[in-house]
């Protein structure tokens, strides 16, 4: 159990990027994704101030940074390994953006990174939620971002994924505290890896505790590792407004099966 | 709650298995070669490569030799393999695993990569299919017959200490009873490359500490513990799980503070949330990677913990290679065996202090009751890890 | 001289992805490192060391022993004057 205090997106961020990263060394380095998921980290926090008072940072990603990865690929490719530039092989890195984040605030707090494919965002909340459940953490900052590229794109395309589904990408960071402050928006109850997929009526009976809940499975095409965050997002603003409980339901091209559970306060 | 550690698992360069590793290493045996074998294009640098190609290594894990997994999960197999065993049966436990990694399927992406930059309809797709990091997460726990709570941790050099760090929390939070914890990586071109492109790989082989140090070795492998909460156990546990944090160094993407900030922050949390005093170590496993940088910000940071009493410490990288975002695993396996056997691992190639420390590593295999251990594991984006293992 | 600087600086602001900076912004005799100027860092060097080898065939084996060539574009443009292939 953990409160949620803020939630930010790639879709609601106000700040421009040079207000995000004020050092131009930091940002002339980061690709559109580490941009993207830095500056929704810093909406969710209220800015420096904001992560300086973190506990914890704990970051998810499926793929991690692919243009990065890809870029210096190429590169090795076109030279034979050698004469390479350090920068993309620096920022592929998977804890690139936990790391980005940090260096804004200098906040030397711990600093955790999950790369399990669709069950990266939970495993980022879990740790979140047990390092509260714990007391080594009063507010812990937990996000999730993945990137979509050409290359990936026409890889899985390759693959096949794309017949039932569409590609997408995003970024979303949420802030969660122990207890309950005037400013929560709701809480998380639970966060489950199933070991296998459930249907609607099999996760309400499971999971729902009041009858005027919901029970939120995949409502469109859009399918990428770290998906789920965004639909945590969309559930936490939907609990806001009054909806008392909404048992959000994952899965990653019918496999791998999560289950996180809001209620309101 | 006590966690104990009940089993280890390990391949490096040194070989498949703890006992491999043990006898390398008592004869005081490097496994860095001059050149890889298996990488896909030559390498001028020497590596850390464990002597087996994929096929014998898939055959060994108990896989056809046709098998289809990438290397880190081959690797991953064979350690974990060995540490669940080495554990005991534990039917009726809730296993879990963390695995850490940082290349993922990366050797074989490259391959693929390869063929379809010269046409995007060219590649074999079975080649970047294990591409992401889960991936030889999910084969490992799919072959080793793990059902508990697995995920994948990526934190660079320092994944698997993590892995560890998230393993404990685990156990004491009642999502499993034991859970298998460490790394595996595998070289590639990518982070052959990489480290390269930041003109840290050293020519020669790697010299930890060292005033002389040029940089350091890559190498590959894995490295697992087995935590298990204490009542669970069906045998003698090797040692305690007493400890660990994680800081952020927080100083530069990739390179350390002068001062080792989150190193010290990481090992000075781990002994106050433990309990234990600085004096009550009796070795220190470093990261020590035999980069300018790593060693003296490392250097740094112990003394000024330890003040002038630095305990006996030493790197095993000269032995290993660095291994990235195995190492942690590796070296908690080290750091367990050094508590079990009451000896200490030597640091290779040490000749000349560094001056602006004057530290001297353990350079000659050394018997001692050991009662604390602590490993470090320090990555880039500042990422700073402690572990802390203790005899009871 | 006054077109290798010129063109140093174009590669710089190129390489080093100096965003909103002009070739003309750069002050040749200002420090590239440190807080001063232009504030560049250790992954900067690596890339100047790319550069030199890439454009003018100049190969620098740590940026350790670089350090007085980095100092500032002038100084980068005289080493290369000097020692370009």
């Amino acid at each position: 159990m953990c409160y949620i205090e803020a939630v930010a997106t790639h879709l609601n961020l106000t700040h421009d990027i040079k207000e995000v990263v004020p050092d131009a060394t930091l940002r002339r380095r980061m690709s559109r994704i580490v941009k993207m998921a830095t500056a929704a980290a810093f909406e969710c926090t209220g800015g420096v101030q904001g992560i300086a008072a973190l506990d914890a940072i704990v970051t998810a990603t499926g793929l991690g940074c692919l243009t990065d990865s890809e870029r210096f690929l190429e590169q090795i490719h076109r030279t034979g390994g050698q004469m390479l530039n350090p920068t993309p092989f620096i920022q592929s890195t998977f804890n690139t953006v936990g790391a980005q984040i940090a260096l804004l605030a200098k906040n030397r707090c711990y600093n955790m990174t999950y790369v399990h494919r669709s069950r990266s965002f939970e495993s980022a909340l879990t740790d979140a939620m047990l390092q509260l459940k714990e007391g080594d953490a009063r507010r812990v900052l937990a996000g999730a971002f993945d990137e979509n590229t050409p290359t990936q794109h026409h890889i899985m395309e390759r693959m096949g994924f794309w017949r039932k589904a569409e590609d997408g990408e995003g970024a979303v960071f949420t802030l969660l505290t122990a207890e309950a402050t005037a400013n929560s928006m709701a809480r998380v109850s639970r966060v489950e890896f199933l070991s296998s997929p459930l249907s609607e009526q099999q996760c309400r009976e499971r999971y729902a505790t009041c009858s005027d809940g919901q029970v939120w499975r995949s409502l469109d095409k859009t399918v990428y590792p770290c998906r789920s965050a965004l639909r945590f997002a969309e559930a936490v603003e939907e609990v806001r407004k009054g909806v008392p409980e909404i048992v959000v339901y994952n899965e990653y091209f019918g496999k791998e099966p999560t289950v996180i559970v809001l209620q309101c306060l | 709650m006590k966690i104990a550690v009940s089993g280890i698992g390990i391949v490096s360069c040194l070989g498949i298995g703890m006992e491999a590793n043990r006898a390398a290493i008592s004869r005081q045996e490097s496994g860095i070669v001059p050149k890889s074998r298996f990488l896909s294009a030559p390498s001028a640098f020497p590596v850390g490569e464990v002597p087996f190609c994929n096929a014998d290594l898939a055959l060994r894990a108990g896989l056809g030799e046709r098998c289809l997994y990438s290397r880190t999960a081959l690797l991953g197999i064979l350690a974990v393999q060995e540490a669940l065993a080495d554990s005991g049966e534990g039917k009726d436990l809730r296993t879990g695993l963390v695995s850490g990694t940082s290349v993922g399927g990366m050797d074989r992406t490259e391959v693929f990569y390869a063929d379809y930059l010269s046409d995007p309809a060219h590649g074999r797709l079975r080649d970047v299919a294990m591409h992401d990091c889960a991936a030889s997460t999910l084969a490992i726990a799919r072959h080793c017959g793990i059902e508990g709570y697995t995920t994948t941790i990526s934190t660079a050099c320092s994944s698997a200490a993590n892995a560890i760090l998230a393993a404990a929390r685990l156990i004491r939070c009642g999502i499993a009873d034991r859970v298998v914890a460490g790394g595996t990586d595998v070289l590639s071109l990518f982070t052959l490359g990489g480290f390269g492109s930041l003109m840290i790989l050293d020519k020669k082989p790697c010299r930890p500490f060292d005033a002389d140090r040029a940089g350091l070795n890559l190498g590959e492998g894995a490295g697992y513990i087995v935590l298990q909460r204490e009542d669970t156990l069906q045998k003698e546990p090797y040692a305690y799980f007493a400890g660990g944090e994680n800081a952020n160094d927080a100083y530069h993407q990739t390179a350390s503070s002068a001062t080792g900030e989150g190193c010290y922050k990481a090992m000075h949390d781990t002994l106050r949330k433990a309990g234990v005093a600085a004096s009550q170590i009796d070795y220190v496993n470093a990261h020590g990677t035999g980069t300018l940088n790593n060693d003296l910000s490392e250097s740094r940071a112990l003394c000024r913990l330890f003040g002038d009493k630095v305990p006996p410490f030493s790197s095993t990288k000269g032995f290993t290679g660095h291994t990235l975002a195995a190492a942690g695993g590796i070296e908690a396996v080290f750091s367990v065996e050094a508590l079990r056997r009451g000896v200490i691992y030597p640091n290779l190639n040490f000749f000349r202090p560094m001056e602006e420390t004057g530290l001297v590593p353990v350079t000659e295999s050394r018997e001692a009751p050991l009662r604390y251990v602590l490993s470090n594991s320090l990555g880039f984006g500042g990422n700073c890890t402690a572990l802390l293992f203790s005899k009871n | 001289m006054e077109t290798l600087v010129r063109e140093l600086k174009e590669h710089l602001i190129r390489e080093l992805n100096l965003e909103d900076i002009t070739p003309e912004d750069i002050d040749s005799k200002a420090p590239l490192f440190g807080d001063e100027g232009l504030g560049l860092d250790s992954i900067d060097a690596l890339e100047i060391i790319l550069i030199l080898e890439k454009n003018y065939g100049i190969k620098l084996q740590n940026s350790a022993e670089a350090k007085p060539v980095f100092y500032s574009v002038e100084t980068l443009a005289e080493y290369i004057a000097k020692n370009r292939r």
